[in-house]
């Protein structure tokens, strides 16, 4: 396990910034802080944000009030301006927040597994591995709007400027898993104000965006003209030869070792990523079970089998985008129907194989699933068949990664307005990703960059095993 | 509260009361620091709330209002202990919002350390008063030190760091190379490596003052305009516009304007004190001076469609950390923790921009501001009050007090002065200016010859026309002369106009406020009529082009559609026409026509403009008199702030470690007397920053190796380079890689200026990168896999080594094209068989060196190995070399 080049980048930056001439700080050495539970994340965000109450956490009584103004309902206090006092504004949203016609549930749920835990039927193969999960259905946020989908991954609402993401400070904190690929992997598009992971730490601790296209998986990842592999291998090997003669006159400088060892990744990694996408090794029965067949969601299916193939080979941190750019597919203004259920058969059928097909691999006790989304939906209807965007409760599930299995933690009021118990904001979710792993978030931090208690979060000790 | 208090004491005699082990090594390492973080913002020298310091034991001992904090030895009789873990809210240290409580292990830290009698080093000093601080004191020009090293110093820069060399020991490293000397000089100070020819004939220069030479003619070169106004880019956050999709929500359309004017300004060596007088405040000092008001680009930047604070947050942090090198920002929602400035501080900065928005004005030859224009600030929110947000939030502004533009007390070396400005009318009636109705008149004409040019197309098509279409042909023709009419219409309407407002300005400029004179109501009347000719023949046209396209439309839905269109034109028509016949009242107006556009905002709601804010005959004057203070010579911030930049982007770190920082948090830099120095040097010399980057680059430091060779004693004193005994190494930054390449290849298009190269067209572009479209949203991506700046903050660049950057490197097109380029250009006349040979050329064209005989023979035999491959191409094994050497990590490394 070493730091790679990643290291070099900030450690150097911060001594040459003068920031970390103190003592008191060091580099991380890639080392965990505390023994791990989980090696690997697979971070699923389902961009637009998803309607708790018609996934993961029903509620009959929507239907049963469906049509009436939440003030005449026994429900009138979930619109109470002292709960609603959390949002924070970048700017007064058009769609406006007040949502008050309750609006009935568009799908039907059951209870499933043993735990009982009761999943729409949206999401019957998710459904079906619902005892291997731990859903918190008390999650809020602050931004009403998507850019939420930031703050999300990196804890922080948009007003506030940009901060690394979780996946970054995975990158930033833990050494490589592996020799020949990257250690922070993006699949899937990303808005603007999401797309970038490493800020302060440095675009070092970026994601590496990886494409499931064979013929250009990675950027730069092959020669962009006509070049016999023999010819390049004989020109790296004069790269590296060259370097080290410089060597001569150049003795001990950090930055011509990290060039050279920078090198020699690269031809790995240019070598490995074709073989990460090339799934004819995988049995028609892996295939068929993600769904890569199916035109409704073959291509989270790709990302996904992906995935687990980038664990395998031992990845750190992958970070797949459902429904990314623009607000988001999942963003059901209107047509909520027909909207998720489009969405929901483009992932369920693949997040419900990654878990069988983890576990069956015996994967899933050191790989972290999330599967998360920026903000849940109003109980109210928007239109006439839409919901809003709904920042005061709403539900993400974790899976795997040394966490209890079919437990459910935390819950909405009746109506899914408020989170009521055991309430969770979103740095929580990475405190309790951070903990499995092994790191600590305040030995992260870097001088000069004040964090608040808010951005560590605390871990949710009542869903880990 | 009362559970963990209970906890805290308990964890306190576990750990602490009863060991007596503690020393003052201990109270050094862990209480003071703890203690520093924790109270010293509101109980040091900073501040001295209820009159209590803690940052030495006898003050603590002297105490504060309520007497000595401590009592040795007895941690449960002091204070200290007491009040930090008061479970009351409202009695704990320190107070809420101002910080979290102690945790277990810190109180237990503390008691431990009372119990064990409070020990602290015999010499503990007090910190020292924050207007003591270096950066805050009045910059005084020091003597330059003589005596050490005379032989090496070549200007008093050497002195000074030949001064700390013979202190600490250190020998300076021999000067570089000449070859590597002018890779250094080309790249820094042009950011691009010297040509072959160019090489070869400073090598055979024998002059003395050669370098001087190349020093000159670079700094005199536009390319070092170009080269530097990407680094200012970085420290200003240039950034062309991005949003969603279409919809501008940051920065603005054509703020390239202001990256031209950087350019042009460092190559016209612009005083930096102009510079920042134009780009805080062009609008007020220059409001007629169009080229000039491009500085403001500066301000327009930081628009934003949505939030008018996050605006405004983001121009006070940057031109306090850009000009000033204070972190005001930290002062949002509470008192700075490390520098005396107060929350007020932070909004008596922001209020100086509260007035100000920004506008778009029309340039000579453009009417269409879609397709040109200059982005600019100018005030027209003068009368919106500053608040300070309780605690930084916006939701809570205290309305009590109304904060006055101002500056932190400590920095008032003189009193502000806010003037307010009278504009000249050109400036707030931009249709006055002359080009703006020419403009208009021209876009008017342009549109005549178009309609003209259909009419004679459609008369042919009725002439070729079969008998059955002849109809419809005909309608064709009524159509277009239709169009005819009303181009010329709306020229003549343009026209009159025109003459309409000149008369009135005529007026108004005599100062007469009374009813227009028979001849202007005459010609205001003649507008007016024309303007709803303009709009009857104009519904005209529209009702014929409908009922033609009418009979053509073939889907139900579609022939709706026409009909609704006819129908609207039909009214529209009816609506014009009544309006033509009508008697025009005293009250009617012409419709102005517009020099400049007010770039709307949607503070309000996200789906509608906010109401339009117009432009008034004066300014506040407040971006005046703030810049006036921060250009002033006794602004003890300004000119060590900026040397600093450019010292650090040329000698590849800064003096000042952290370069938007130069506050008490900073640490304290190595060579203050230096940095007041070249900031002297800066003033006296009328802010000129070539005289900055002359005297830098002419200096023996700047000169020096960057190998540690020979270097093992320096290197065991000093392993960070702290004082200057080596150059740093640069990896040269993202643009440098790019152009460098570009122009190794001799593909390099030497255009300067204009519009921003689209993202879409940048692969086959040959535009120096500056020019490229760069924004938050949209990069290139092979300038970002070598850390482009990030337009959010970039004061310094990064200088990752990542493995990406060797797959761009290895595989990009651009690198690829290129060395096929590069080796045609160095090996037109060097024999085919001859690889020694070759080899020689490509390392002093490429790295700009001569190779050593290891290099060679590596080289060499890689050639051979080349050729010998099956199915090689003859000329590909020159290719492949100087492929090999674009990847070398000495091309993208600035030696």
């Amino acid at each position: 396990m070493g730091m790679g080049f990643t290291g070099l980048a900030l450690g150097a930056m911060l001594q040459r910034d003068g920031i970390a001439s103190g003592a008191s700080w060091s580099p991380p050495t890639g080392l965990p802080h505390f023994p791990p539970k989980a090696k690997n994340v697979i971070w699923l965000f389902m961009n637009g944000g998803v309607s708790h109450m018609e996934s993961f956490d029903p509620k009959p009584m929507l239907t049963k009030y469906g049509g009436k103004v939440i003030a005449e309902t026994p429900f009138r206090d979930t619109q109470d301006p002292k709960k609603l006092a959390i949002e924070r504004l970048v700017v007064p949203d058009a769609n406006g927040n007040k949502r008050n016609l309750l609006y009935p549930l568009q799908i039907g749920f059951q209870k499933h597994g043993q735990s009982g835990i009761e999943v729409s039927d949206w999401f019957p193969n998710i459904a079906r591995n619902v005892d291997k999960l731990a859903v918190v259905r008390s999650m809020w946020t602050t931004d009403s709007n998507h850019g939420a989908q930031a703050q999300f991954h990196s804890g922080r609402h948009m007003n506030d400027g940009e901060f690394p993401t979780l996946g970054a400070w995975v990158h930033y904190g833990l050494g490589s898993l592996n020799d020949n690929l990257p250690q922070f992997i993006s699949m899937g598009t990303r808005e603007y104000w999401n797309k970038r992971d490493g800020h302060y730490l440095g675009p070092a601790h970026d994601a590496v965006p990886l494409r499931i296209d064979p013929a250009n998986p990675l950027d730069f990842g092959k020669s962009e003209r006509p070049f016999a592999a023999d010819a390049q291998t004989l020109g790296l090997d004069l790269v590296q030869q060259l370097n080290a003669l410089r060597g001569v006159e150049y003795p001990n400088d950090p930055a011509m070792a990290a060039r050279v060892a920078s090198y020699e990744l690269a031809f790995r990694m240019q070598r490995s990523v074709p073989d990460v996408l090339d799934f004819s090794k995988e049995t028609a029965e892996t295939k068929a079970l993600y769904g890569v067949d199916q035109p409704h969601c073959r291509d989270f299916a790709m990302q996904l089998l992906a995935a687990r193939r980038l664990v395998e080979r031992g990845v750190r941190f992958i970070q797949i985008q459902h429904g990314g750019g623009g607000a988001g597919a999942w963003d059901a203004h209107g047509g909520l129907k027909t909207n998720h259920t489009k969405n929901s058969l483009a992932v369920d059928q693949p997040i419900g194989a990654l878990l069988e097909d983890l576990e069956r691999r015996g994967m899933l006790e050191d790989t972290l699933v999330i599967f998360a989304t920026e903000f849940g939906r109003t109980p109210g209807s928007q239109g006439s068949d839409g919901r809003d965007h709904h920042i005061f409760g709403f539900t993400v599930w974790m899976a795997g990664g040394g966490l209890k299995r079919g437990i459910v933690h935390g819950a909405t009021d009746e109506i899914g307005f408020h989170a009521t118990e055991n309430r969770h904001y979103v740095t929580d979710i990475h405190a309790t990703i951070l903990q499995q792993l092994g790191l600590d978030s305040r030995q992260l931090e870097i001088p000069g960059r004040k964090r608040l208690e808010i951005d560590h979060g605390k871990p949710i000790r009542e869903i880990i095993a | 509260m009362r559970f963990r208090f209970l906890i805290t004491l308990a964890g306190a005699a576990l750990f602490g009361w009863t060991t007596p082990s503690f020393g003052e090594a201990d109270y050094v390492k862990q209480v003071k620091p703890l203690l520093r973080e924790r109270c010293y913002a509101c109980h040091g020298a900073l501040k001295q709330k209820a009159k209590l310091r803690l940052d030495t034991v006898e003050l603590m001992l002297k105490g504060g209002e309520d007497g000595a904090v401590i009592v040795r030895g007895k941690p449960e009789k002091s204070l200290l202990i007491a009040r930090v873990t008061n479970p009351d809210a409202d009695e704990r240290m320190p107070p809420q919002h101002e910080g979290e409580p102690f945790t277990a292990a810190q109180v237990a830290l503390l008691s431990e350390w009372i119990a064990a009698g409070a020990p602290a080093p015999a010499d503990e000093k007090a910190e020292t008063d924050p207007k003591e601080h270096w950066a805050f004191r009045p910059r005084v020009r020091p003597p330059v030190p003589s005596a050490a090293n005379a032989k090496w110093v070549r200007n008093p820069i050497d002195a000074f760091l030949a001064k700390q060399h013979e202190e600490h020991g250190l020998l300076p490293q021999r000067e570089a190379s000449r070859a590597v000397l002018l890779r250094r000089l080309y790249l820094d100070l042009i950011g691009l490596p010297p040509m072959f020819a160019e090489i070869a004939a400073f090598e055979n220069d024998t002059s003395p003052d050669w370098y001087e030479r190349v020093v000159n003619r670079l700094l005199a070169d536009p390319r070092h305009g170009e080269r530097w106004a990407r680094h200012w880019m970085d420290v200003w956050r240039y950034s062309d516009w991005w949003g969603l999709g279409q919809q501008l929500r940051n920065s603005q359309k054509h703020i390239w304007h202001w990256r031209d004017w950087i350019v042009e300004s460092l190559n016209a060596d612009t005083p930096y004190d102009e510079m920042i007088r134009l780009m805080l405040a062009a609008d007020e000092l220059h409001p007629n001076d169009l080229q000039k008001l491009r500085a403001t680009g500066f301000l327009a930047r930081n628009w934003f469609l949505f939030n008018r604070n996050h605006w405004l947050d983001e121009t006070v942090e940057h031109v306090s950390k850009g000009f000033l090198g204070i972190t005001l920002n930290c002062a949002k929602c509470h008192d700075h923790k490390f520098d005396p400035f107060a929350q007020a501080d932070y909004y008596r900065m922001r209020a100086f921009f509260e007035p100000y928005h920004v506008r778009m004005d029309m340039v000579p030859g453009e009417a269409d501001l879609v397709r040109d224009g200059i982005p600019r600030v100018f005030d027209g929110l003068s009368d919106t009050p500053t608040y300070r947000f309780v605690r930084g939030e916006e939701s809570m502004p205290d309305k009590s007090v109304e904060i006055a533009p101002g500056v932190p007390d400590l920095l008032a070396f003189k009193k502000i002065e806010v003037q307010p400005v009278t504009l000249p009318p050109e400036a707030w009636q931009p249709e006055r200016r002359p080009w703006v109705l020419d403009a208009h008149l021209a876009a008017a004409r342009k549109k005549v010859g178009p309609a003209e040019t259909a009419l004679v197309q459609s008369k042919a098509k009725v002439a070729a026309a079969k008998s059955g279409d002849s109809a419809a042909a005909q309608g064709g023709v009524n159509v277009a002369e239709l169009a005819v009419t009303a181009a010329k219409a709306e020229l003549a309407s343009l026209e009159l106009r025109i003459a309409a407002m000149r008369a009135t300005w005529v007026r108004t400029d005599a100062g007469v406020n009374a009813a227009p004179s028979d001849d202007e109501r005459e010609k205001i009347n003649r507008a007016i009529r024309a303007e709803r000719d303009v709009a009857v023949v104009k519904a005209r046209h529209a009702v014929a082009d409908a009922e033609l396209r009418l009979p053509q439309a073939t889907a139900a839905k579609k022939s709706a559609t026409v009909e609704k269109e006819l129908k609207t034109a039909r009214a529209s028509l009816e609506k014009a026409t009544k309006a033509l016949a009508a008697p025009i009242a005293a009250t009617d107006k012409v419709t102005p026509l517009s020099g400049a556009q007010w770039t709307p905002t949607r503070f309000s709601t996200s789906t509608k403009d906010d109401s339009k804010v117009e432009f008034g005959a004066t300014s506040t004057g407040r971006r005046s008199a703030l810049a006036d203070w921060i250009t002033d010579a006794r602004n003890p911030l300004t000119a060590r702030v900026a040397v600093n930049h450019l010292w650090s982007r040329h000698m590849g770190a800064p003096l000042v470690p952290n370069v938007f920082e130069f506050g008490r948090k900073n640490a304290p830099p190595t060579h203050p007397e230096l940095i007041d120095w070249l900031a002297s040097e800066l003033i006296e010399h009328g802010w000129s920053m070539k005289h900055v980057h002359r005297l830098i680059v002419t200096s023996a430091a700047y000169r020096m190796s960057s190998s540690a060779s020979g270097g093992e004693a320096n290197e065991a004193k000093d392993p960070d380079n702290l004082r200057w005994w080596r150059r740093t190494p640069i990896r040269i930054e993202a643009e440098a890689v790019r152009d460098s390449i570009l122009a190794l290849a001799g593909e390099l298009d030497a255009t300067m200026g204009g519009p921003s190269v689209p993202t879409a067209a940048q692969s086959e572009s040959k535009r120096r990168s500056l020019y490229f479209f760069h924004s938050n949203n949209e990069r290139n991506l092979f300038l970002t896999t070598f850390d482009e700046a990030s337009v959010k903050e970039c004061y310094r660049r990064d200088q990752s080594i990542v493995p990406q950057q060797a797959l761009a490197l290895l595989n990009s097109r651009l690198v690829q094209d290129s060395a096929v380029r590069i080796a045609a250009r160095l090996g037109a006349d060097v024999p085919a068989n001859d690889h020694a040979a070759f080899v020689r050329r490509a390392f002093r064209g490429v790295l700009g060196v001569v190779p050593n005989e290891g290099e060679l023979a590596a080289c060499v035999q890689t050639m051979e190995a080349w050729r010998k491959l099956p199915n090689a191409m003859p000329d590909a094994t020159r290719t492949h070399l100087i492929w090999a050497l674009l990847n070398h990590n000495d091309f993208v490394t600035l030696r």
